[in-house]
Formats: structure tokens, C-alpha cells, sequence
């Protein structure tokens, strides 16, 4: 089928006014907020469960592929077409269909923003506790397709911690539910697989989310530190301590410059790192484990440790952290931001690592993390309209990622592969698991039709034998 | 094949495989294998496949229902017990499949920190046998289900691939969550041979706090004030009055009880005590404690008869798990059975999440089918959203799960030739 004809089907489908195939229109929908560019054949904004399954079986028909989009600030390309085709996007889909306070659950399209939900039952007492920092766009379709974390994903848990049940739209049309709002599932648990699953297995039209139940009392530390190092071994004395903040954040000092120029958060400009530092729950507990955290931060050469006062405080502490990767950009026209994670104890290592691989490179890269569970987010700063500097860039990337892998660590920790990725994938993986995650995508997504080229890689690598596979589910990919 | 058809070639192909003493012929047909690594399941998982027999894998308890598993092979973990890695400072460990629940928390407890998994009889349950039926016990209140701390896995799939999901740091996206998928799998997709884990600090100092009530609805209202309060206890169980008589018998009475375990310093504990305030009968420190706890982490494989007019020889093992507001609904549908003259139930369960073990047997054996009575009287007095397993039972989902074609799918993925325990599910 060609292409004018799909849109008309499409306007049948979804509506006249819910169809965009003009270029001009469609290049809002060619990138995220990666570095990569793919423009789609068409975008369409279904309204309902119905819509999306229409649109599969006219998709699977035409042999057009499909990708789901949210807000677009996922960083793995996860939401672009490289093989073109239809995007779904899911801005018209945006409606919280249920909350449920007597079990602390949530059903909400896919199109709704993180930061709404949360509002939305905040006069209950209760949130969605994942919250990338993108919380404020990023909506919770787009939240499980990448698994998404955030600060706090180091008390609360990923995206998957908090879904108990989804409908999902096959590749062939067929509508289906997996779990609901019970704990547990009746049988293998298929609301777990799809989440974070990139959108290769199925799209999720309806999420069934817990919600948790605001704590009595928060804490908001500020520990300021001369040395990185200082900052870095700070992360693992607190753990040792038996302590698990609800979040630990780290900045280096050259980012948290940038970020207090642009931010006003109130941070120190003259340190070599800050750890922002949250905890959580009974008062009583909360103020013991700020004491407890605060000698922590003393014993580790802290030159102080500052709270904060009030709500606007915490806020303005937080502002600055989650404004960051924006405040960034205003020292370069690009930046590229890595999601690699080590165990928490090679920080330190890791650190050291990043900053050789600046100096090799000649490249600015900042820091600023989820240093409670290893989460690191360089960024490396560019400017896209060289392309050497881009082909640089990716070279520091990967040496970055791959140091993280060495020291036990993995490529992702809540950005996802996407086409950013994928091909690092061999770096964690071997044929035989690449090749029975790609029997399981199969078993659900055979024809490719739902987001092609992403999470498997296009090529063999390092550690790999060389030569095309012999695994005829490899080859078909590719690979 | 049948059980009953493992023929002497296929017994000393497997004890090339795992050597003499690690291959026994069982008495009700078929063979017992406990192979020492994961080349040496991939080896067996490889014969299996060439000659179609079923093979289901077990661990320490869940052996003790081998006979109810209509299998060629059973394939028992309990050599796998390697240490793959133990990052104490990193809170994480991964651990052979074999590896008993007892053993774990003997090795990381030394570093004051603790796995949050407490299935019941620990001493025999094993690491691969906790996720193969996504086990759990009093802790899942305050530390979540092993779907939410289990953070990789290397198995071997039904058609004889070795793979691995997840890795061995605590947050980590690349790839397909492959741990979803086999926790609760119930053995039916691979034969997991290790697993990674994060790890909890131990808590220093623990109370618990009894309440009892003459009525379940007002300990399920209990419930609701304490999930309501700023307190975030480690355990919040409930104990029907049946329970407390199946293991405390010289102690029982007819009160329903809740159990409240905080964890903290003294100022914390005493805010435990403010908030629950009058409600409290009892408080529980040290030994008496911690052997209330295992009593009750121990209840659904009570097997001892514990009462003479108990006919325990025919109990049911039952995991039940609602949206918390439906719990109550769940135990007045279960007091109703029990009502009648043929049917006992016996409650404990994580209230506070949803979740009611029931303990079902014939009061009279062989009178009445009691786990269908159960299974007819949950299904009839609650919507779709209730899910339930039974443990030790051939096919542990009472209910066809509504999406058998979308598991079908995957099993077809990982299990063509449904080797792994496919007579009785699929």
C-alpha cells in the first residue's frame, strides 16, 4: 500500500485533524531529545485503545513499521522512525480514566504526563513515585517503554516497581491485559516483560499504576565537598552506614557552576563536588538519619553540610538538579549524555576514567548523577554541526560505557538502547542472550512492525567473534 | 513419553552427564538428576529435547511435591551453589540456583545486611526454587516481592539455550527484563541456575506490635490505619484464628489477630507504639519475636498435625493476592466456605499488600474436592482481578490465566518442544 493511501486510511481511523504528513509537520517528529534525526512518513494521534488497534492491523497490512511516541525527551532515540513509517503519537491520549485511593492505584493512557499524575492525586496524600527529570514533559506511556528512573528510583524503584497492570496492542491488532491491580499476576508476568520492553513487544494503551503515600517527612541535604573524590567515597560510606537515602544526587564542580549560573539553586560555587542528599519518611527517623548522614559527610572531609529550611529551599536544590542537563546547553550547542552504571564503590574509578577520557579527547564533559546507585550521566558537550566532533563524542561515549561494563556495570540504567545503544549491547550480552531475547520480541513482534532497529544491535563487536552470525534470528536482524 | 519410560540408555547418558552418583532411578518412574553446573543442565535440557521428555526442575521444598510433577527427569538445583559475587559494599550478591535461602542470609548477615526473601522453611528452600514460584513471606510488606530485588539471572531455556537477563548492579534497563518473565514462571520457561540480588542493611533493632479483634473486618480496619499512618513497618500479617490454633495450639483463641513490625531506634519504636496506640495487646522483642515471625513464615508448609481433629494429610497450599480493598471480600468468601461442615480454612497473608494465604483441607478426608470449593467460591464472589497459585500442585494456576495465548507465545520462544513441565499447563 503506498503512502497517500495509508494517511487516508489513518484519517478514517483516527480523524481528519489527527493525521500530520506534511514535512514541514513531520520534522518535529524526526528526533528526541538524543543526538540521532529519522523522519517519519506520517504521524497520527490515536484517542483511544480502539484507534491503536486499527492502526496495527492497517500498519501490518501496509508493511509500514510503527513507533510510539510520548513527549519525546527520551534519550536513546527510542521515539524516532529510522526506517520511517507511522508514528504514534500519544499527546490526544492523555487522560488519567481512574484513580483508585482505597488501593492506591492509578489507570492513566499512555499520553499522560509524569508531574500530572502526581498532581492529579496529590490531594490524597499520594504520587507516582518515578521521576525522571524530564518529570514535567516526559509522559508514563513513554516512562514504561524505556523503564524510566529518576532521583528517587534509589528508595522507590524503576517504572516497573510501579506498574501492576497494562492493555496492550499487539503488532497483529489483538488487544490484550496483563495483570491489573493486584500485586501479583495469574500466570508468567507479562506486565514485568513489557515494561522497558521499547515498545518491540506491544504499545500500552491503558497503565495501571501504584501510587505511593507522601512521607511525613523529608529531608534535603546539601553536602559540599572539595574534591570529587571526597564526594565520590561519601556515596559508599552512607550505604555503609545502613542508611538508604531516598535520593543521592552528585554534581562535580564545573557542572554545578554551570547549573548555579543558570539555576540560582543556591549552590556553592567554589566546590570541587556537592551530593544532594534526600531522606524520607518518619519524622523521628528522618531527623536520626540526617545526623547519621551529616557525620558521614563530615568523616569523608565534607567542608559543610547545609538543609534545607523550608519547601522553597528543597525545591530550589532541586530545580538546579533536575534543570541541569538544560543548563548545560547553555555552554554548548549540544551535548550528549550517557546512562552508564558501575557498582556504587567504583565511582571514584569511574570518575577518574571520565576525566582521562576529557583530556584524551580534549572534550568538556560534566557530571551529574544518580550516585546512590551508579548511575552516571556524563555529558559530554559538542556542537553537531561538525561532524567530527559528533564521531568524537560517540567515540568518548563508548569508552565511557565500556569502563562501566568492565567494572561490572551496564550500558543503561534508565534511558534504555534505542538506536543509541544498540550497538553496545554485545559489550553485556552474548549471541545466545541476544538470541533469545530476539525469540521472545519475535514471539510477539515477528514481522519487525513495532519500533525496528532498536535494542538489537546492527553489528557484531568486541569480545564477539568477527563474521556475520550463523544464528538465522541474529541474521534476519542483521546482525 | 511417559514417566515411566526412561529407558537404561537415557539413565547412563545422564550419568555421563552428572556422574553415577548424582543420577537415581525414582520409584515411581522416571529419573532423579542434580546436575553441578550449568554445562552440565544444558547438557541434560539438550537429551531431553532430542528424546521429548519432560523435566521438571526443583529445589529443596519444592521437591517435596516432586511426586505431583508428571515428569521424566526432576532436576534438583541443590549443587548449584557457587558465589558468583558477594559486593558487600555494593549491597549485592549473585548466588547458585541451589543455594539455600538459610545459606544466603547466614553469608550476608555476617556484614549486618539481610535478603528480604523469607519463604517458608528457608533451610531447605533454594534461591532458584523462591523465584521459580515468586516466593514470599512476612517481608514482603516493607521490602517488596523478589520481582523487585532480583536484579540478573542465568538460566538455561526449555530448548537447551544458556542466557542471562539484567546483570549484577542495582539499576540496569539494557535488554528485555528476562527476570519478569521466569519469576512466577514456575519452572516452565528455564532452569535458572544463578541469580543476582540487591541486598538490604539489617535492620539493628525490631518490636512487634499484636492487636487482636474479635471480627475479621475489624482487623482488616486496623490494617487500613496503620497503611493510612506515616509508620512503614517491615511486616504488617494478618493471622485468622484457625492459624493461631494450626501453630500455637496450646495458645489459641478465637481473636483475629495483626501483626506490626517496626524496625528503628527507641524514638522510632515509641512512635510505632503513639500510633497504634490502644489497639496494642501485646509486644514482642528478642527470641519471642523472632520465633513468632518464623512460625508465621513457616505456616504454609505446616505439615505437622497440630491438632488431632486437623486432617492435614489432604491441606492445600493457596496464595491468594487482591487489590488491598479487596481483602476482605477474599476472607469473608473463605469464612464462608468454612462454615460449612466439610471445608477448614486457615489465614495468614500480607494484608497490607493484598495477599492471603489459605491453608484449605477436608475436614472430613476424601469427603469433598476442598481446594475447588475454595477456588468456586473465590471465583464467584470476586471479579477477575484476583489472582491465585497453589503451591505444590501440578498446574499451580487454579485459574486459566487470562492471556494463556500471549503465554503460550512465549513459551513457544523458550520451550518448543514443551519439555519443561508442559503436560500439566500447557
Amino acid at each position: 500500500m503506498h503512502l497517500p493511501t495509508v494517511v487516508v486510511q489513518l484519517r478514517k481511523i483516527a480523524g481528519r485533524d489527527a493525521v500530520l504528513d506534511r514535512p514541514e509537520d513531520l520534522m518535529l517528529y524526526e528526533y528526541d531529545a538524543g543526538v540521532r534525526k529519522c523522519t517519519p512518513a506520517a504521524v497520527v494521534f490515536p484517542q483511544n485503545t480502539d484507534h491503536v488497534a486499527e492502526i496495527m492491523k492497517l500498519a501490518g497490512s501496509a508493511g509500514f513499521p510503527v513507533v510510539a511516541r510520548g513527549a519525546g525527551t527520551g534519550l536513546s532515540g527510542g521515539a524516532i522512525a529510522p526506517k520511517g513509517g507511522i508514528v504514534l503519537a500519544f499527546a490526544r491520549m492523555n487522560h488519567i480514566l481512574e484513580v483508585d485511593a482505597e488501593n492506591m492505584r492509578a489507570v492513566v493512557q499512555p499520553g499522560v504526563v509524569n508531574q500530572q499524575l502526581s498532581d492529579n492525586v496529590a490531594h490524597l496524600g499520594l504520587y507516582f513515585a518515578p521521576d525522571p527529570s524530564s518529570q514535567k514533559a516526559c509522559t508514563i506511556g513513554g516512562n514504561v517503554a524505556e523503564n524510566s528512573g529518576g532521583p528517587h528510583t534509589l528508595a522507590y524503584g524503576v517504572t516497573v516497581n510501579h506498574v501492576t497492570g497494562l492493555t496492550v496492542v499487539l503488532p497483529s491488532g489483538e488487544i490484550v491485559r496483563f495483570g491489573g491491580k493486584a500485586a501479583e499476576n495469574n500466570g508468567f508476568d507479562l506486565t514485568g516483560f513489557c515494561v522497558g520492553s521499547e515498545g518491540t513487544v506491544g504499545i500500552a494503551t491503558e497503565i495501571t499504576v501504584r501510587l505511593l503515600r507522601r512521607p511525613e517527612r523529608v529531608a534535603t541535604l546539601l553536602g559540599i565537598f572539595e574534591t570529587v573524590d571526597d564526594g565520590a567515597r561519601t556515596v559508599s560510606a552512607i550505604t555503609a552506614a545502613g542508611i538508604t537515602p531516598a535520593a543521592l544526587e552528585m554534581l562535580d564542580g564545573w557542572t554545578l557552576r554551570a547549573v548555579e549560573a543558570a539555576c540560582h539553586a543556591g549552590y556553592p560555587l567554589d566546590a570541587g563536588a556537592v551530593l544532594l542528599i534526600e531522606l524520607e519518611g518518619l519524622a523521628e527517623q528522618v531527623e536520626e538519619q540526617a545526623e547519621a548522614v551529616r557525620q558521614v559527610c563530615f568523616q569523608q572531609k565534607a567542608r559543610e553540610v547545609r538543609r534545607a529550611r523550608d519547601e522553597n529551599e528543597r525545591e530550589l536544590l532541586w530545580k538546579g538538579r533536575k534543570n541541569a542537563f538544560a543548563a548545560l546547553g547553555r555552554l554548548a550547542p549540544s551535548y550528549y549524555s550517557q546512562d552508564g552504571v558501575v557498582p556504587r564503590t567504583k565511582i571514584p574509578t569511574v570518575l577518574q576514567f571520565i576525566e582521562g577520557v576529557a583530556k584524551k579527547y580534549g572534550l568538556r564533559i560534566g557530571n551529574i548523577f544518580h550516585a546512590g546507585d551508579g548511575n552516571l550521566h556524563p555529558l559530554i558537550l559538542f556542537d553537531p554541526r561538525d561532524p567530527e566532533q559528533l564521531e568524537m563524542v560517540q567515540a568518548a561515549g563508548t569508552e565511557i560505557l565500556e569502563c562501566c561494563v568492565s567494572m561490572g556495570g551496564s550500558i543503561t540504567g534508565e534511558h534504555g538502547v534505542g538506536l543509541e545503544k544498540r550497538n553496545l549491547m554485545p559489550l553485556l550480552f552474548t549471541n545466545d542472550d541476544l538470541d533469545v531475547m530476539l525469540s521472545l520480541r519475535n514471539a510477539f513482534n515477528a514481522a519487525g512492525v513495532l519500533n525496528p532497529g532498536k535494542l538489537f544491535p546492527t553489528t557484531r563487536m568486541c569480545r564477539e567473534t568477527s563474521g556475520p552470525s550463523t544464528n538465522p534470528l541474529l541474521m534476519a536482524e542483521g546482525m | 513419553m511417559s514417566a515411566t519410560a526412561v529407558s537404561f540408555d537415557l539413565v547412563r547418558e545422564l550419568r555421563g552427564i552428572c556422574g553415577d552418583e548424582y543420577v537415581r532411578e525414582r520409584p515411581g518412574g522416571g529419573v532423579y538428576v542434580s546436575p553441578a553446573s550449568t554445562e552440565e543442565v544444558t547438557a541434560i535440557l539438550a537429551l531431553a529435547n532430542q528424546h521429548r521428555l519432560a523435566v521438571g526442575p526443583v529445589g529443596g521444598s519444592t521437591e517435596r511435591n516432586a511426586a505431583e510433577l508428571h515428569v521424566d527427569i526432576l532436576l534438583h538445583v541443590n549443587r548449584l551453589t557457587q558465589i558468583d559475587h558477594y559486593d558487600h559494599a555494593d549491597l549485592t550478591v549473585g548466588v547458585g540456583a541451589g543455594t539455600t535461602i538459610s545459606q544466603l542470609n547466614a553469608m550476608v548477615g555476617a556484614d549486618n545486611l539481610m535478603f528480604a526473601g523469607d519463604p517458608s522453611i528457608p533451610e531447605r528452600c533454594t534461591v532458584g526454587e523462591l523465584l521459580a514460584t515468586a516466593g514470599h513471606g512476612p517481608l514482603r510488606h516493607g521490602y517488596g516481592a523478589v520481582r523487585d530485588y532480583c536484579i540478573g539471572v542465568h538460566f538455561v531455556t526449555g530448548d537447551g539455550r544458556r542466557a542471562k537477563g539484567g546483570g549484577r548492579v542495582v539499576k540496569n534497563v539494557a535488554g528485555y527484563d528476562l527476570m519478569k518473565l521466569l519469576i512466577g514462571s514456575y519452572g516452565t520457561l528455564a532452569v535458572i541456575t544463578c541469580a543476582s540480588f540487591k541486598l538490604f542493611p539489617a535492620p539493628r533493632q525490631t518490636r512487634t506490635f499484636l492487636a487482636e479483634f474479635v471480627s475479621a473486618e475489624e482487623a482488616v480496619a486496623f490494617r487500613d490505619r496503620v497503611v493510612r499512618s506515616p509508620l512503614s513497618p517491615m511486616c504488617l500479617e494478618l493471622v485468622s484464628p484457625v492459624a493461631r490454633k494450626i501453630m500455637r495450639p496450646e495458645r489459641a483463641d478465637d481473636a483475629w489477630l495483626i501483626c506490626v513490625r517496626g524496625a528503628g531506634s527507641d524514638a522510632v519504636l515509641s512512635r510505632y507504639q503513639k500510633e497504634l496506640s490502644s489497639a496494642i495487646t501485646r509486644e514482642l522483642e528478642g527470641d519471642e519475636e523472632r520465633r513468632m515471625w518464623r512460625a508465621l513464615q513457616d505456616f504454609p508448609q505446616r505439615r505437622d498435625r497440630a491438632d488431632d481433629d486437623m486432617a492435614w494429610d489432604t491441606n492445600h497450599r493457596l496464595s491468594i493476592t487482591v487489590p488491598p480493598h479487596d481483602a476482605i471480600r477474599v476472607i469473608e468468601t473463605l469464612q464462608g466456605v468454612a462454615s460449612t461442615d466439610e471445608v477448614e480454612v486457615g489465614m495468614t497473608g500480607r494484608i497490607g499488600v493484598g495477599h492471603i494465604q489459605a491453608l484449605v483441607w477436608d475436614r472430613k478426608p476424601g469427603a469433598s474436592d476442598a481446594l475447588r470449593v475454595v477456588v468456586d467460591a473465590l471465583r464467584g464472589n470476586l471479579d477477575e482481578s484476583i489472582t491465585m497459585k497453589v503451591d505444590g500442585a501440578a498446574n499451580p494456576w487454579p485459574i486459566a490465566p487470562a492471556n494463556l495465548a500471549s503465554m503460550r507465545a512465549v513459551k513457544q520462544a523458550l520451550d518448543p518442544n514443551n519439555v519443561l513441565r508442559g503436560r500439566d499447563i500447557f
